[in-house]
C-alpha cells in the first residue's frame, strides 16, 4: 500500500521535477549582491566609457540581455493577457519588449553619464531577493533604487527594479493593460502601440 | 501636471484664503460634473478585461483623461519651464536646503495626522523633526533629525483615513491638484487648514510669506521631477496610465512605511505588543 502510494506520487510529481530547472528559483542574498555588484560596474563602465554615444547604446542593449531576465519581465507585463494571446502575437510581443526595453534604458545614458552606486543590503522577499543600491548622479540627489534578482535559466537575472516602493514591472504591467483595455482587448493593438513607439523612438534618435 | 509626491505635498498647500479655496474646489467639482464621462466596462465574457478594468478602478476615466490633458499642457507652458530655469540658477544644495524648509513647515500637520491614526511613535518623531530641524536647523533649512535617527515619513489626512480602513475608492485626476482618489482627495481641505500659515492672524507680511513658500515650493518640487517625468512622457505607452500606477504603488508604499517606522517601544513591564 505505502509502496503504492510512493510510485503514484513519484509519478504525478514527475511533471513538477522536470518543470522544475525551467522556473525561476531564489538567488541567495551574497550571491545577489555579488550579481549586482558585478553587473553595475559592468553598467558604470559603458555609461560612463569614451565610446560615441551609438556605441555605448549598443553595448548597453547587449548587456541588458545578459542581465536582465527580458522574457520572464516580458511575460510578467503581458500579465494575464497570456493566456488570450496567440503564439504568434506572444513571439511579436517578446520581440518588441525585447527592443523596448533596450531603447528605454539607452534613452538614460545621457542623463546618466558620471553615475556611481554603491550596494548597500540584500534581503529576500517572496520569490526575489532584493538588492539595495545607492546610485549618485551629478547635480542629483542620490537615489535609493532596489534590484529584485532571481535565478533564471540557471543563472541570477534581475527581474524588477524598485524605486520608492513603486515596481517597474507592475507600472509597465498596468502601462500596457491599458492599451489593451482601452481597444477593447485587442492584443493587436498593444502590438501596434509597441511597434510605434519604437518607430518614435528610432526617428529621434 | 503634477504627479506623485508632487502633486500632493505641493499644490495641496496653496495659499488661497478659505474663500478662494472653496470656490476653486466647488468650481473643480461643478467641472467635474459638467465634463463627467463613465468608462464602458468590457463585458462579463471578456474574462481578462473584465479584471483589467475592475484593477484600474477608474470608472471616470474619459474625464480624468481630461484633466490629465488640461494639467499637462499647464505643466508644459508654465511650470516646466519655470522649474528648469530654477535648476539654471541654483545648485543642488540649494534646492535641498529649500526641500529641507518647506518639509519642517509642514511636519506639525504630520504629527496631527499620526495622532489621529494612532500612530503614537511616528507622530513623535514628526515632534522631534520639528523641534530639532526648526532650532538647531535653523528654521528647517538643514535637516540634522535624520542624521539623529529622525528621518522623515510622509503622511496626510488621506492616509489617517487609510489607517482607519477607510479603502481608497476609484482614481480622480484632479484639475490642478493632478492624482488622487475619493478617499485622498479629502487630503486637500484638511492639509489646507492645518499648514501653520493658515491659522495665523492675517498680516501682509505672512501672506507675502506664505505667496513666497508656495510658490518655491512647487517650483523646488517640480525640479525634483523634471527627468523623470520627461523619461515616462517619452517612455510609456500610455503616459496616464502609467502615472495612475505610479501613484497607487506610491500610496501603499508609504502606508508601509508608516506601520514600518511606528515601532512600539512600551517599558518592559507593560505587556509588549504582537509584532507585525
Amino acid at each position: 500500500m505505502h509502496f503504492r502510494r510512493f510510485v503514484l506520487g513519484a509519478f504525478a510529481s514527475l511533471p513538477i521535477l522536470v518543470a522544475a530547472p525551467l522556473a525561476s528559483a531564489q538567488v541567495s542574498p551574497d550571491a545577489a549582491k555579488a550579481f549586482i555588484t558585478q553587473s553595475g560596474l559592468q553598467l558604470v563602465a559603458i555609461v560612463n566609457g569614451n565610446a560615441s554615444q551609438s556605441q555605448r547604446a549598443d553595448q548597453l542593449r547587449q548587456l541588458v540581455d545578459q542581465i536582465v531576465a527580458v522574457d520572464q519581465v516580458g511575460d510578467y507585463v503581458l500579465g494575464r493577457y497570456r493566456n488570450v494571446v496567440t503564439a504568434d502575437q506572444h513571439r511579436q510581443y517578446l520581440a518588441l519588449f525585447h527592443q523596448l526595453l533596450s531603447y528605454n534604458i539607452t534613452y538614460q545614458i545621457q542623463a546618466y553619464q558620471g553615475v556611481s552606486f554603491t550596494v548597500n543590503s540584500a534581503s529576500t522577499m517572496g520569490n526575489d531577493t532584493i538588492v539595495d543600491t545607492t546610485i549618485t548622479r551629478p547635480g542629483q540627489s542620490p537615489a535609493d533604487v532596489g534590484w529584485a534578482v532571481d535565478e533564471v535559466n540557471g543563472g541570477p537575472k534581475i527581474v524588477d527594479v524598485i524605486v520608492a516602493g513603486t515596481s517597474l514591472r507592475i507600472t509597465e504591467r498596468n502601462d500596457y493593460a491599458s492599451v489593451v483595455t482601452s481597444n477593447g482587448g485587442q492584443i493587436s493593438a498593444l502590438l501596434t502601440a509597441m511597434q510605434n513607439q519604437i518607430d518614435r523612438i528610432k526617428s529621434n534618435e | 501636471m503634477f504627479r506623485l509626491k508632487l502633486t500632493r505635498k505641493s499644490q495641496c498647500k496653496t495659499a488661497l484664503n478659505p474663500g478662494r479655496f472653496a470656490a476653486l474646489v466647488l468650481s473643480g467639482l461643478l467641472m467635474t460634473s459638467f465634463l463627467a464621462g463613465c468608462a464602458t466596462p468590457p463585458p462579463l465574457s471578456d474574462t481578462a478585461g473584465t479584471q483589467a478594468y475592475d484593477e484600474q478602478n477608474d470608472p471616470i476615466e474619459p474625464t480624468n483623461r481630461f484633466f490629465y490633458a488640461v494639467n499637462d499642457k499647464i505643466d508644459h507652458y508654465a511650470f516646466k519651464p519655470i522649474a528648469e530655469g530654477y535648476v539654471d540658477i541654483t545648485t543642488i544644495g540649494i534646492r535641498n536646503h529649500v526641500g529641507n524648509f518647506v518639509t519642517n513647515i509642514a511636519e506639525p500637520g504630520r504629527i496631527v495626522y499620526f495622532m489621529f491614526g494612532g500612530k503614537s511613535r511616528d507622530a513623535g518623531t514628526s515632534l522631534v523633526r520639528f523641534v530639532v530641524n526648526s532650532t538647531v536647523g535653523i528654521g528647517g533649512i538643514f535637516d540634522p533629525a535624520t542624521s539623529l535617527g529622525y528621518p522623515e515619513t510622509d503622511t496626510d489626512f488621506g492616509l489617517t483615513l487609510a489607517e482607519w480602513g477607510v479603502p481608497a475608492g476609484p482614481y480622480l485626476y484632479l484639475p490642478v491638484f493632478g492624482p488622487s482618489g475619493a478617499r485622498d482627495a479629502f487630503s486637500l481641505p484638511a492639509e489646507f487648514f492645518l499648514t501653520p500659515i493658515e491659522p495665523a492672524p492675517t498680516s501682509l507680511a505672512l501672506r507675502a510669506f506664505s505667496y513666497s513658500e508656495t510658490a518655491l515650493h512647487l517650483v523646488n518640487t517640480r525640479a525634483q521631477y523634471i527627468q523623470p517625468i520627461d523619461q515616462i512622457e517619452a517612455t510609456a505607452l500610455d503616459p496616464y496610465a502609467t502615472f495612475r500606477s505610479l501613484y497607487r504603488q506610491e500610496r501603499a508604499s508609504q502606508l508601509q512605511l508608516i506601520d514600518q517606522r511606528n515601532v512600539l517601544t512600551p517599558p518592559d513591564w507593560y505587556p509588549q505588543p504582537l509584532q507585525k
